[in-house]
């Protein structure tokens, strides 16, 4: 199994590939994230009826095969001849698919703030702003940060689906070198330990995070 | 002087209204690129090479292409389903792209006269004990999704009644399959087959036979509307035979008795 | 502007095909739950069991499942098997990927869960007399499979979700596959894939609300 023909010029390709599979999941969880923070307020703010349209719009991204968006986005973007290179419409893709995620975890870990806290904030005279940026914002990132950490890591994973737009990402990488070298279960082997010695540490601290900022524990 | 400016303005307005009406081949030609989509696992019409550049057929025919404009081309990497997104978005011009001339597709893009010509060849795993086409009847079989190979023995199978089909996404995953025996034979163009056979690196398969499926012509294709292009096209594909370049590149490529892409008793 | 005329009534005459497609995907998503909730009990008893050899298989399970993506372990079930001679059809590869995938994921659930159950109620239900399997049977799994019944929820959306990664190994009978080959014969990929979206988000939608009116079925006070 380890006679390979595998040569260091193929690990550099795979190399590449991984790269651009955490370009693409950087940039994406970034705005992603920036979004999620925005409706997730939002949502809150407006209350369930008013923020109606809103969340059912980030529904449906939590409820559509994340590879139907893809493929949507991409024709929705070449009707439209916006001439996006795959990677901006991965990436935009991607993002409004993390911040449909994001503003869940958000409203969750506003809402866990007690309102009495925020009431007591508030007849302290503090404005609606000092109230989100010294009471809610501290207590909220307690109760989001764990679950947000699992989100990054999901749209990491998932991200190996823009492969099928024609991005070259670890995966894809990996089919690339099945292809020519045939040796499947050699490659996709390395292909997942990459994958996974990228993403386990990463869930490890999260999950120190939440045992560590549980209040139950 | 009054003259000369009304003749100043009517070619200002000459050109200003022209270059508002440009269409796609002025566009390729002022830009001095000609972007083609390729599919680069479909040896030997598009692979790639050990420092990973893609090659092949598709590969040098974009090139040429690209010479007869006076531009340089720029190969876009296209999976089989991007090709068509890739291009009503703008991001290629020209699909070189091994693309059935199906009426039903044509109803999306506009095709060219065909380049080139497949044959279908069935390629069997030693084991699954498949000689020839008839052999398949009963056995699990598969293609490369969409493709014409792929419709047509897709509606054979259902015709026998027995066996199952089976459409991988890439033409690389339905040889990985094949070699591995998780199908028993395949259809694909004898080009690509007899390709993938000679790498050597699929022990244990084997080219079984032709199968009896049309010739499958494939065709260049862009935006529908593109008459302009299209029929620059047309006369490129017409060049090509005519200067011998077509039979050069298939014996580069492929090798063996060069196939006509003229079809006997009708015009097109 | 827009140089794209939509051909609605070719999708719309391919509805009933993919409404077929739709029922085999709702088919393997459940498999693959009731697969998965199974295999996730049995690594969730192998984690409590104290045996180190069992509950380290069970943790190496989940971490693969939960560090790696969906579409690589289909992938690995159909062509990483497959040198092995091990010939699983796209079917059964995807059935299997998903179901590694879910009991992954629900096994951290039903950790998680079990967390939450105080030790001393097992300890209580312990000096009633009762045995560890009665105890754990009786008290905790009840109480567990209520907390972790929302994040089952999701998991059987996830497992719809995931099945459109079928398309990946051959698989041509779900919603994905048909869709995909009716795109690939017309090239009118907008028209199609919008369609899936739609019967895509019916579906989710469908099952979260049975299982919203199970949960009050099952879980009245």
């Amino acid at each position: 199994m380890f006679d390979t023909t595998l040569t260091w010029n193929d690990l550099a390709f795979l190399a590449q590939g991984a790269a651009m599979t955490l370009a693409v999941t950087a940039v994406s969880v970034t705005a992603g994230t920036v979004l999620g923070i925005i409706f997730g307020v939002l949502r809150v703010q407006l209350g369930a009826v008013w923020a109606a349209p809103l969340t059912f719009v980030l529904d449906v991204f939590r409820s559509v095969p994340l590879l139907i968006q893809l493929v949507l986005g991409n024709a929705i973007q070449a009707i439209a001849k916006l001439g996006w290179a795959p990677f901006t419409t991965s990436c935009v893709v991607l993002s409004l698919y993390t911040a449909a995620y994001c503003s869940e975890i958000i409203r969750g870990g506003i809402e866990a703030v007690p309102a009495t806290t925020r009431r007591a904030a508030r007849s302290l005279g503090m404005t609606w702003w000092q109230d989100m940026r010294y009471i809610v914002a501290p207590l909220a990132t307690r109760v989001s940060l764990p679950a947000w950490i699992g989100l990054t890591l999901g749209v990491m994973k998932d991200s190996a689906l823009v492969l099928w737009l024609g991005l070259i990402e670890l995966l894809r990488a990996s089919q690339i070198l099945v292809t020519r070298l045939q040796e499947p279960l050699f490659i996709l082997l390395i292909c997942g330990v990459i994958y996974f010695v990228i993403s386990f540490p990463i869930a490890r601290f999260g999950g120190y995070l939440e045992k560590r900022w549980s209040p139950n524990d | 002087m009054k003259f000369s400016v009304l003749a100043f303005s009517l070619l200002a307005t000459t050109v200003l209204t022209s270059q508002a009406h440009a269409d796609k081949l002025d566009d390729i030609i002022s830009s001095g690129t000609l972007r083609c989509a390729v599919v680069l696992d479909f040896p030997p019409m598009g692979s790639r090479d050990e420092s990973n550049n893609p090659i092949g057929f598709d590969v040098d025919y974009c090139n040429d292409l690209a010479k007869a404009l006076g531009v340089t081309a720029e190969i876009v990497e296209t999976p089989f389903p991007e090709r068509i997104p890739a291009l009503m978005s703008g991001r290629v011009d020209v699909g070189v792209a091994s693309t059935s001339d199906t009426l039903e597709r044509a109803k999306t893009v506009g095709m060219t006269v065909p380049y080139f010509a497949f044959e279908m060849a069935v390629t069997a795993n030693e084991k699954s004990g498949v000689k020839s086409f008839e052999d398949m009847k009963g056995k699990v079989v598969g293609a490369t999704a969409g493709t014409y190979e792929a419709i047509a023995l897709e509606q054979q199978v259902k015709a026998w009644g027995a066996g199952e089909f089976r459409p991988y996404q890439t033409q690389a995953d339905v040889f990985l399959a094949l070699s591995q025996g998780q199908l028993d034979a395949t259809v694909s163009t004898s080009t690509v087959a007899q390709a993938n056979v000679k790498t050597g690196k699929f022990p244990g398969i084997a080219v079984v036979g032709k199968a009896p499926f049309d010739i499958d012509y494939v065709a260049l294709f862009t935006n529908r509307e593109e008459y302009g292009l299209i029929n620059y096209l047309n006369l490129f594909i017409n060049q090509q035979v005519r200067t011998g370049r077509y039979a050069e590149l298939y014996g580069k490529w492929v090798g063996g008795e060069v196939p006509s892409l003229s079809v006997n008793g009708v015009y097109r | 502007m827009l140089n794209y005329t939509f051909h609605w009534n070719q999708a719309f005459k391919a509805l009933p095909q993919m409404l077929d497609g739709a029922l085999v995907t709702l088919q393997i998503a459940l498999l693959s739950m009731v697969i998965g909730l199974a295999l996730a009990l049995t690594l969730t008893a192998f984690r409590l069991s104290g045996n180190r050899i069992l509950s380290g298989f069970a943790t190496t399970w989940v971490e693969i499942a939960r560090n790696t993506p969906a579409l690589f372990q289909i992938y690995m079930a159909h062509f990483g098997l497959g040198n092995f001679g091990i010939h699983l059809s796209p079917y059964t590869a995807l059935l299997v990927g998903i179901a590694f995938n879910n009991a992954g994921y629900l096994a951290e659930n039903f950790r998680g869960a079990l967390k939450a159950i105080p030790d001393t109620q097992t300890r209580a239900g312990r000096s009633l007399g009762m045995t560890p399997v009665q105890a754990f049977r009786l008290i905790v799994l009840p109480q567990m499979l209520r907390i972790a019944f929302l994040p089952v929820t999701n998991q059987m959306v996830w497992a719809i979700l995931m099945t459109s990664l079928g398309v990946t190994v051959g698989m041509n009978t779900d919603l994905a596959g048909i869709t995909q080959e009716l795109n690939a014969r017309s090239f009118r990929t907008f028209e199609f894939f919008a369609l899936a979206a739609v019967i895509y988000y019916i579906i989710a939608k469908l099952v979260t609300l049975a299982a919203r009116l199970l949960a009050a079925r099952m879980f009245r006070y």
